[in-house]
């Protein structure tokens, strides 16, 4: 007997439980200084980013460049809200969520029948026009001069728990979506568009489905990111470097898998607030090396690595590392590629 | 009536610079099936090394075009051998691919803003601000000899592709690469080269666009994008198919400066990619991609 869908393990949930608590106990704890609790909260936001990215990058397969219109139309459309009608601060995050998520849909419905990396090189595309026209539609973002939001007393300290819970609610999520039968439809899909209609999912409601929680969420990253700052910027939200830092994230971690994106987000913003600090001129770069590096050696980035390293040592039995790498490996199943050899 | 035909003219010489640019990532993706995210990185590469010529060596860009084409060719020749020739081919391929690629660009781009900082460059010669009058309309002399260039350059593509061996081997690898082991082609060889002659293309393209307008290390990911649109609209392989979609695309362009703000203008490209893959996916690289 147990409230509990089948599908989720207790011991997962006992440590997520743990880890939140422990999340909500920190900061009056270690008295952290400002700096410390920013970065802390800057993790939590961008953590939940990278798992949202993962559900369509990921889970489906489909590599999008072009998240940040997403980020930037739930970021100005809250900014917007709370400037006109002074709501609640998260209603307007969910508000701009929405107009995000409905947004993804209205490019993404078409876009995601493509096959192979169309869908991908149309994604460049939206992002790219998307920052190109809402720069210049002044009503919404303010043009190149940006919006800036009321700055309240303690504003941050209140924000450090939202983002904690954006970040829980949307790691769960996560971990529905994969463990669920949900998730099994989306593996299906991934793997095999045609065989799983044949076997009686629909591939085109749950393709939209997850593009539309995927721009939702990050919309609301984006919406929490203006209320952080209280001051945005078209160029900053809507820029290809915020696209990519989404699948950066992801791949470094480890793509399609559930804690992957969570561990590359940690790593990308420790590592950028490092470079940024010290040498701003080399971060990209150093991405660009780390996605080769992940790519050619361990396509299934910090996970896989971990992976690597608990065969060695024994710790995991072999046929359950097996079925997860070819759960999560970029594009579909591994062995596929690899035997298949020239098409 | 002036106007329109001064425009109409300014579409015809930019787009042999489209068509150049954009067969190129042409190629690549129909003989290997992989598309190469870092064809903006060659085209910034070879604006940059145009300019480097120009500016400490003093030659001339048109003199340099046989350097920079060598360079961007062994440029591709290294990425193809030393990265893209380790992953799987096919569906698994595609995405690591495209993600090793964009890795490749990240690099170049960066590689880029330590050596030249994100400043704009231009290469300025005493003939850049030249002029020819012909029908009443005035033609720049630079963009008359990057049209010139272009097509010679898509002539002789043609030619080879139709005409030699090594071209005609490259053509069927493209359609069926076992049945070319079978016959005696060394399909890793043809895709070696593939990749060079792809690369070259974005390189010579990147170094006439450079003559014409100024550039920074993000120079490259916008023609990436034109390219995209380019070759889904004309299809793959055919030297004509690719002429007549850049012919479009740069009219669209050009003529997009009367209606909108110029802000606007670039964003046209953009869209147009988006509504071509929506509306038109079946002309994409000459097959279908929607299921």
């Amino acid at each position: 007997m147990s409230v509990l869908p089948h599908w989720v393990s207790r011991p997962v949930l006992a440590a997520f439980l743990v880890a939140l608590a422990i999340g909500a106990v920190l900061p009056p704890v270690l008295r952290w200084s400002v700096y410390t609790q920013n970065l802390v909260t800057l993790t939590y936001l961008f953590v939940a980013a990278a798992l949202a990215w993962n559900w369509l990058g990921g889970y489906l397969g489909q590599v999008s460049f072009g998240h940040s219109a997403m980020f930037g139309v739930g970021g100005f459309v809250s900014a917007r809200l709370l400037l006109a009608l002074h709501l609640p601060f998260w209603l307007a995050w969910i508000a701009g969520g929405l107009v995000a998520g409905l947004y993804a849909l209205l490019w993404g419905h078409p876009t995601l029948r493509l096959r192979g990396p169309y869908f991908s090189i149309a994604t460049i595309g939206v992002g790219e026009a998307t920052r190109l026209i809402l720069t210049y539609w002044e009503g919404l973002t303010g043009g190149s001069s940006g919006l800036s939001l009321p700055i309240e007393a303690n504003l941050k300290q209140t924000l450090y728990f939202w983002g904690l819970g954006l970040m829980g609610i949307v790691a769960a999520a996560s971990y529905a979506m994969r463990k669920s039968s949900f998730g099994l439809g989306l593996l299906a899909i991934k793997s095999d568009v045609d065989a799983a209609a044949d076997v009686g999912i629909a591939p085109t409601f749950m393709q939209d489905l997850v593009l539309f929680l995927s721009g939702l969420a990050v919309g609301i990253t984006g919406a929490f990111y203006a209320s952080y700052f209280s001051f945005i910027e078209p160029g900053d939200m809507f820029g290809f470097d915020r696209s990519i830092s989404f699948v950066l994230m992801a791949v470094i971690g480890g793509v399609g898998t559930i804690v992957g994106p969570a561990l590359g987000a940690v790593v990308f913003v420790m590592l950028r607030q490092f470079l940024i600090g010290s040498y701003p001129q080399l971060y990209l770069g150093l991405y660009g090396f780390l996605l080769i590096v992940v790519i050619l050696f361990e396509p299934l980035g910090m996970v896989g690595l971990f992976f690597r390293i608990a065969r060695r040592t024994g710790l995991v039995r072999p046929e359950l590392e097996a079925t997860l790498e070819a759960k999560a490996a970029p594009g579909g199943a591994v062995g596929e590629g690899r035997t298949g050899g020239m098409e | 009536m002036q106007r329109f035909a001064e425009l109409l003219v300014a579409a015809v010489l930019l787009a042999g610079l489209y068509a150049t640019m954009a067969y190129g990532l042409g190629l690549i993706y129909g003989v290997l099936r992989v598309v190469n995210l870092n064809h903006g990185g060659v085209i910034m590469a070879g604006a940059y090394l145009g300019w480097v010529l120009h500016e400490k060596l003093g030659i001339d860009p048109y003199v340099s075009i046989p350097l920079v084409v060598v360079a961007s060719f062994l440029i591709g020749i290294v990425v193809y051998r030393g990265l893209v020739r380790h992953l799987p081919r096919g569906a698994a391929g595609a995405v690591q691919s495209l993600l090793l690629l964009f890795g490749v660009w990240l690099v170049l781009r960066n590689a880029a803003y330590l050596l030249f900082t994100g400043n704009d460059q231009t290469i300025r010669t005493p003939y850049s601000t030249e002029s020819v009058r012909a029908m009443g309309i005035s033609l720049s002399v630079n963009r008359l000899a990057v049209f010139g260039i272009a097509v010679l350059t898509l002539v002789l593509l043609h030619l080879f592709l139709t005409r030699t061996f090594t071209g005609k081997a490259i053509r069927a690898v493209a359609q069926n690469p076992d049945s070319c082991t079978l016959v005696g082609v060394d399909v890793e060889r043809i895709y070696t080269l593939t990749f060079g002659l792809g690369s070259a293309l974005a390189g010579l393209a990147g170094l006439l666009g450079a003559t014409l307008f100024s550039f920074s290390p993000s120079f490259g990911s916008v023609e990436l994008l034109k390219s995209f649109v380019i070759v889904v609209l004309g299809g793959l392989g055919s030297v004509m198919g690719t002429a007549a979609a850049a012919l479009v695309l740069a009219v669209v362009e050009v003529f997009a400066i009367l209606l909108l703000p110029a802000y606007l203008t670039a964003a046209v490209g953009f869209v147009l990619l988006v509504l071509v893959l929506v509306f038109r996916p079946g002309g994409l690289f000459g097959q279908r991609v929607l299921g």
